[in-house]
C-alpha cells in the first residue's frame, strides 16, 4: 500500500519533471541516440566542435528570443551574418586595426541596422516580418556588393584567434569548477531568501535543477579538460546567453519586454515607452548577428557574402523549440540554449552519420513541428 | 416556478493552491431566475464553469444533474447540447469578426454544399438584435469597433440564439447602460414565461430585486444558508450572508475640504480617430481640486473615458487643448509623461488595457513602477518587490494563493484590486479612476471607497468616473455631467440629485439651463 503511494507518487514527479524539461530530455535522448548510432559522437573532441558550431546559431538566438518575446520576428539575422563577415574582413585588408574593425562592424552591421529596423516597425507600426524581410534582402545585397561577389580573406594574424583558439584545459577546468560553486551558491542564498519571504520552496525543482546543472557543469569539465579546452566562441556564447537571462529575469527591461508582449496596449499604458524598447531589443538582435558574423569569418579564415545564408530558420527553429511561444509574452533564454543545442546536434549528428544533405533539411524539419507538437500537447494536458 | 431542472451535488473543485468550491450544493428550477450572489473570488464564475464543462469531468468532483439525469461534460460542446448556455463574465469574441459571425460563430447557416448563406445569417442576427432592442449595432458591424457595453449584449444574443433550457449570466450588466439593463430585463422575463431556467450572477443588488425570484449566496467556496426566495429574505441579510457581517455604511462619504486647485484643464478637444471634423471631446475645460473627489457622471460613449485618456496622453494624436499641474503647463505626449508627473488612470477594460494576461500577479503590480523597486542599473531587487506586493495584498484584502500565479485566475473583483495596486505603487497626485469598481463585491466597493477617502486624506486628487449614480452622489463632492463630448454641467453635492444629472446626461436639458 505505501510502497504504492510511493510509487505513484515518484510517477507523478517524474511526469511533471518530463513535462517541464521537455526540450532537454529531447536533448538528451538525440544525443544518446546519436553516441549508440556513432561512436566518434561521444567524444570530447566532437562534443567540443559540436560546441562551438552552435555558438553561432546560439548567439543569434539569444536575440531572437528578446524579438519573438515581444511579438517580434527578424529575418534579417541570416545576412547580417553575411554582411558582418564581409564588413570586419574588408576593413582589416584595408588596413585597419582588428579591434578597430570590429567595433565599427558591431556598431554599423549590428546597432545601425537594429536601430533602421526598429524605427520602421516602431515609428509607422509597419509588421517586423516585412521589414526584415526587407532588411534581409538590402544587407545580403550590401554584402555581395562590398566583396564584388567573391570571397575575402583574412590577412591580419591576431583575427583568426580570436573564433579559433581556446581557453587552455587547466584554466577551463578550474572556470567550470567555480561555475558549479556559483550555483551552489546562488541556489544557498535563494532559498535562504525565499525562507525570508515565506516564499514555497518547490523541492522537486531545486532537486531537478542541481542535477541538471552538475549533469551540465560534468559533462563540460570531461569535455573541456579532457581535449584542447574551452573554445572563445563557446565562452562568448555563455556569457551571451547568461547576460541574457539575467536580463529578463532581474532587470526593468526584462519585465517590460515580458509586459510588452503579452499585451503591448497595456504596457504602453502602464508608462512603458514601447518605441524605445523595440528600438532596443532590434539592435540586440542584429548586433548579435554582426557579432555571430565576426566570429564565424574569424573560424573559418575569411568571409564569403552567401554566410549566414538561412540562419534565420535556424534561429527562429530553436527559440520555438526552446518553448517561446509565438503569441508573445513567453519565453526563456535557457529553453533556447537548448533548442539552439538541439539543432546542433542534429547537424552535428547527421554530418558524423555521412546523412545526406538533402535528407538533413526534411528530417530536421520534421523534428521542428515534432517538437512544437509536443509542446503544445504538453500544455494542452495540463490546461 | 416549474420543477427543479438542475441540481449539483456536492461540487468540490480544486485548483493548484486553492479550493475554489468546497461541497456545494445547488439547484434551480424551470422558469425562475435565481440569483447566485457572493463575494469576489466565492466561487461564483467557477461553479457555473463546472455547469458548463469549462472544467471538464473528471477535473471537479460531485454530480450534476439535468432534469434527474446525471450529465458529465467532457466539454462545452456537450454541455451546449444539453442545452445549457452561459454568457461569461470575460468577453469571449473575436473583435476581427461581425456581430453576426459572432452570433452565430459554431453553427453557420450553410446549404447542403457547404456555402453560408448569409442573408440568413445576417436577418437572424438582425432579428436578435432587435429582440433585445439594440440600437445602434448593425450584423455586419467589427465587433471590435463597438463599446464594451454593446459587445456584451452580442454577447448576450449569441447566448440567446442557443434557445437554451438552462441560462446563466455571469455580471452580464456591468457594462451596459440604464436602457440595455431594462432591455435584457424585458428578455428574461420572456425569457421566465417560456420556462428556462436562469442563474443570474450580479454584485449590483438592486437588479436582484427587480429580476431574481430567489437567491443563493457563496462564501469562500461555500454555499451559505439554503436557496431562499426572495421575498423572505432582505439585503441585508443577503449581504451579510454574504461577508459574514454587516455592512453599515455603503458610502462612506467624508466631509469635503476643497483645497489648492491641483489640476486645471482648458479647451481640451479631441478629434475622432477616422471621422474628420467629428469631435469627441470638445472644448472641456475643468478643474481638481484637493481634499475632494470629483466625479465625471453621463452615459456610455458621452466622452468620459476618452476626457480622462486624453489628459493621460493615452492618444497618440488628435488632442490639442491645455493641462496644468499646480499651475505649471504639462506637456503630455505619452503615458510616461503623465506618470512622471504624477497622474495615474485606473482602466475601464482591465481585460484589454489593465492587465497583461498570462503573466504574474507580481509583476502586473510591478509594472507601472519599476523604479521603486530597481537598484542601480535597472536591476530589479526581488525581495524588494515581493515585500511591496505582499504588503498591497493585505492592504487591498486582494484573495490571491499566491504572487507568481498568472493574473487571470483571480477572481474578476481581485483583478480590478491588482489594477489598482498597480497604480497606487506610482504615488500619484492625481489619481483617475475609470469605473474603478465595476464588477466588484459590495465588501470590496467600501474598501475601495474608504481607500479613496483615505488617498484624498493624504493629499491626492481622485476624480472617478462611474455610471453607477448612487456610487457618484454617494461619493462624490462635485460632479461633472458629460454629453456628447462636452461637460454639460457642474453639479455641486448639494444641487446633485438623480433627476438631474440624467437629464444633463441625456442631453434634455442643455448646457447652462
Ligand atoms: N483558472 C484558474 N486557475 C486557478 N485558480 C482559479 C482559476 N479560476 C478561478 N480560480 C480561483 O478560484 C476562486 C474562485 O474564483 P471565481 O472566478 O469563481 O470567483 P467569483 O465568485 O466568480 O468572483 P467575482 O465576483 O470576482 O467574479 C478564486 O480564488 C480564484 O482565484
Ligand atoms: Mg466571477
Amino acid at each position: 500500500m505505501n510502497t504504492r503511494t510511493g510509487n505513484t507518487n515518484f510517477m507523478h514527479q517524474l511526469a511533471a519533471f518530463l513535462k517541464e524539461n521537455g526540450t532537454l530530455v529531447a536533448l538528451v535522448i538525440l544525443a544518446v541516440i546519436f553516441a549508440f548510432m556513432d561512436d566518434a559522437f561521444f567524444t570530447p573532441r566532437n562534443i567540443t566542435n559540436l560546441a562551438r558550431q552552435t555558438t553561432i546559431i546560439g548567439i543569434i538566438s539569444v536575440g531572437m528570443t528578446l524579438v519573438i518575446i515581444i511579438n517580434g520576428i527578424d529575418l534579417s539575422v541570416g545576412s547580417i551574418v553575411g554582411l558582418a563577415a564581409i564588413m570586419v574582413t574588408l576593413l582589416m585588408q584595408s588596413g585597419m586595426n582588428v579591434w578597430l574593425a570590429i567595433l565599427v562592424t558591431l556598431l554599423v552591421a549590428g546597432v545601425f541596422i537594429g536601430l533602421w529596423n526598429g524605427f520602421w516597425i516602431a515609428h509607422y507600426n509597419i509588421p517586423p516580418f516585412i521589414i526584415t524581410l526587407g532588411m534581409m534582402t538590402i544587407a545580403r545585397g550590401l554584402a555581395l556588393t562590398l566583396s564584388n561577389g567573391s570571397s575575402v580573406p583574412v590577412t591580419d594574424p591576431l583575427f583568426p584567434k580570436l573564433g579559433g583558439s581556446y581557453i587552455s584545459p587547466a584554466i577551463s577546468g578550474i572556470i567550470i569548477v567555480a561555475a558549479l560553486v556559483l550555483f551552489f551558491f546562488t541556489l544557498y542564498r535563494g532559498i535562504q531568501q525565499r525562507k525570508k519571504y515565506n516564499i514555497t520552496i518547490r523541492v522537486q525543482k531545486i532537486v531537478a535543477s542541481t542535477i541538471i546543472t552538475a549533469a551540465g557543469l560534468g559533462l563540460a569539465f570531461w569535455v573541456f579538460t579532457d581535449y584542447r579546452g574551452i573554445p572563445y566562441p563557446v565562452a562568448i556564447f555563455t556569457v551571451i546567453a547568461a547576460a541574457g537571462i539575467f536580463l529578463l529575469n532581474n532587470t526593468m527591461l526584462g519585465r517590460r519586454i515580458y509586459a510588452m508582449g503579452g499585451n503591448e496596449e497595456a504596457a504602453r499604458l502602464s508608462g512603458i515607452r514601447v518605441y524605445r524598447v523595440k528600438l532596443i531589443v532590434y539592435s540586440i538582435i542584429t548586433t548579435l548577428s554582426a557579432l555571430s558574423g565576426i566570429l564565424l569569418a574569424s573560424r573559418l579564415n575569411g568571409a564569403s557574402p552567401n554566410l549566414g545564408n538561412m540562419f534565420e530558420l535556424d534561429a527562429i527553429s530553436a527559440v520555438i523549440i526552446g518553448g517561446t511561444s509565438f503569441s508573445g509574452g513567453v519565453g526563456t533564454i535557457s529553453g533556447t540554449v537548448i533548442g539552439a543545442f538541439i539543432i546542433g546536434i542534429l547537424n552535428n549528428g547527421m554530418s558524423l552519420l555521412g546523412v545526406p544533405t538533402f535528407y538533413q533539411l526534411i528530417i530536421k524539419g520534421l523534428i521542428i513541428i515534432l517538437a512544437v507538437w509536443f509542446d503544445v500537447l504538453s500544455k494542452r494536458k495540463s490546461a | 416556478m416549474g420543477e427543479v431542472v438542475l441540481e449539483m451535488k456536492n461540487i468540490v473543485k480544486d485548483f493548484p493552491g486553492v479550493r475554489a468550491l468546497d461541497d456545494v450544493n445547488f439547484e434551480a428550477r424551470a422558469g425562475e431566475v435565481l440569483a447566485l450572489v457572493g463575494e469576489n473570488g466565492a466561487g461564483k464564475s467557477t461553479l457555473m464553469k463546472v455547469l458548463s464543462g469549462v472544467w471538464p469531468y473528471p477535473t471537479y468532483e460531485g454530480d450534476i444533474y439535468i432534469k434527474g439525469k446525471l450529465c458529465r461534460f467532457r466539454n462545452t460542446r456537450e454541455a451546449e447540447a444539453a442545452k445549457v448556455a452561459i454568457i461569461y463574465q470575460e468577453l469571449n469574441l473575436i473583435p476581427g469578426l461581425t456581430v453576426a459571425e459572432n452570433i452565430f460563430l459554431d453553427r453557420q447557416f450553410c446549404s447542403v454544399v457547404g456555402i453560408v448563406n448569409w442573408g440568413k445569417v445576417f436577418s437572424e442576427a438582425q432579428s436578435l438584435l432587435n429582440q433585445l432592442g439594440i440600437k445602434g449595432v448593425k450584423p455586419t458591424d467589427k465587433v471590435g469597433e463597438l463599446t464594451v457595453g454593446k459587445q456584451q449584449m452580442v454577447e448576450i444574443a449569441k447566448a440567446l440564439s442557443k434557445s437554451a433550457e438552462i441560462l446563466v449570466f455571469d455580471e452580464p450588466t456591468s457594462a451596459l447602460t440604464d436602457k440595455e439593463v431594462d432591455a435584457l430585463f424585458a428578455t428574461i422575463r420572456q425569457l421566465k414565461e417560456k420556462g428556462v431556467c436562469m442563474t443570474y450572477i450580479s454584485h449590483k443588488m438592486d437588479e436582484l430585486q427587480l429580476i431574481a425570484d430567489r437567491v443563493a449566496v457563496l462564501r469562500d467556496g461555500k454555499t451559505i444558508g439554503e436557496v431562499t426566495p426572495m421575498n423572505e429574505i432582505t439585503m441585508d441579510e443577503i449581504i451579510n450572508r454574504m461577508v459574514g457581517r454587516d455592512i453599515k455604511d455603503m458610502f462612506p462619504k467624508m466631509e469635503g475640504k476643497r483645497g489648492e486647485k491641483v489640476l486645471e484643464v482648458a479647451e481640451l478637444h479631441l478629434k475622432h480617430p477616422t471621422i474628420p471634423g467629428k469631435k469627441l471631446l470638445n472644448k472641456v475645460s475643468f478643474a481638481a481640486h484637493k481634499g475632494e473627489i470629483l466625479g465625471i457622471s453621463g452615459l456610455m460613449g458621452s466622452g468620459r473615458s476618452e476626457l480622462v485618456s486624453s489628459i493621460f496622453g493615452a492618444y497618440r494624436s488628435g488632442v490639442s487643448g491645455e493641462i496644468r499641474l499646480h499651475g505649471k503647463k504639462l506637456k503630455i505626449k505619452r503615458p510616461k509623461d503623465a506618470i512622471d508627473n504624477g497622474i495615474a488612470l485606473v482602466t475601464e477594460d482591465r481585460k484589454a488595457l489593465g492587465l497583461v494576461l498570462g503573466q504574474s500577479v507580481l509583476n502586473n503590480m510591478t509594472i507601472g513602477s519599476l523604479e521603486t523597486v530597481a537598484q542601480q542599473w535597472g536591476i530589479i531587487n526581488k525581495a524588494k518587490e515581493r515585500n511591496l506586493a505582499w504588503d498591497y495584498i493585505s492592504k487591498l484584502n486582494i484573495k490571491t494563493p499566491g504572487l507568481d500565479v498568472a493574473v487571470d485566475t483571480l477572481s474578476g473583483g481581485n483583478q480590478q484590486k491588482v489594477i489598482v495596486a498597480k497604480w497606487l505603487n506610482t504615488s500619484p497626485k492625481v489619481l483617475f479612476l475609470d469605473e474603478p469598481t465595476r464588477g466588484i463585491d459590495i465588501g470590496a466597493k467600501v474598501e475601495i471607497y474608504n481607500l479613496l477617502n483615505k488617498l484624498v486624506d493624504e493629499g491626492v486628487t481622485v476624480i472617478m468616473i462611474s455610471s453607477e449614480l448612487p456610487e457618484i452622489m454617494g461619493m462624490c463632492h462635485r460632479i461633472l455631467v458629460m454629453c456628447e463630448g462636452e461637460i454639460a454641467a457642474e453639479l455641486d453635492e448639494r444641487e446633485a440629485t438623480k433627476e438631474l444629472i440624467m437629464e444633463y446626461g441625456t442631453g434634455s436639458k442643455k448646457k447652462g439651463e
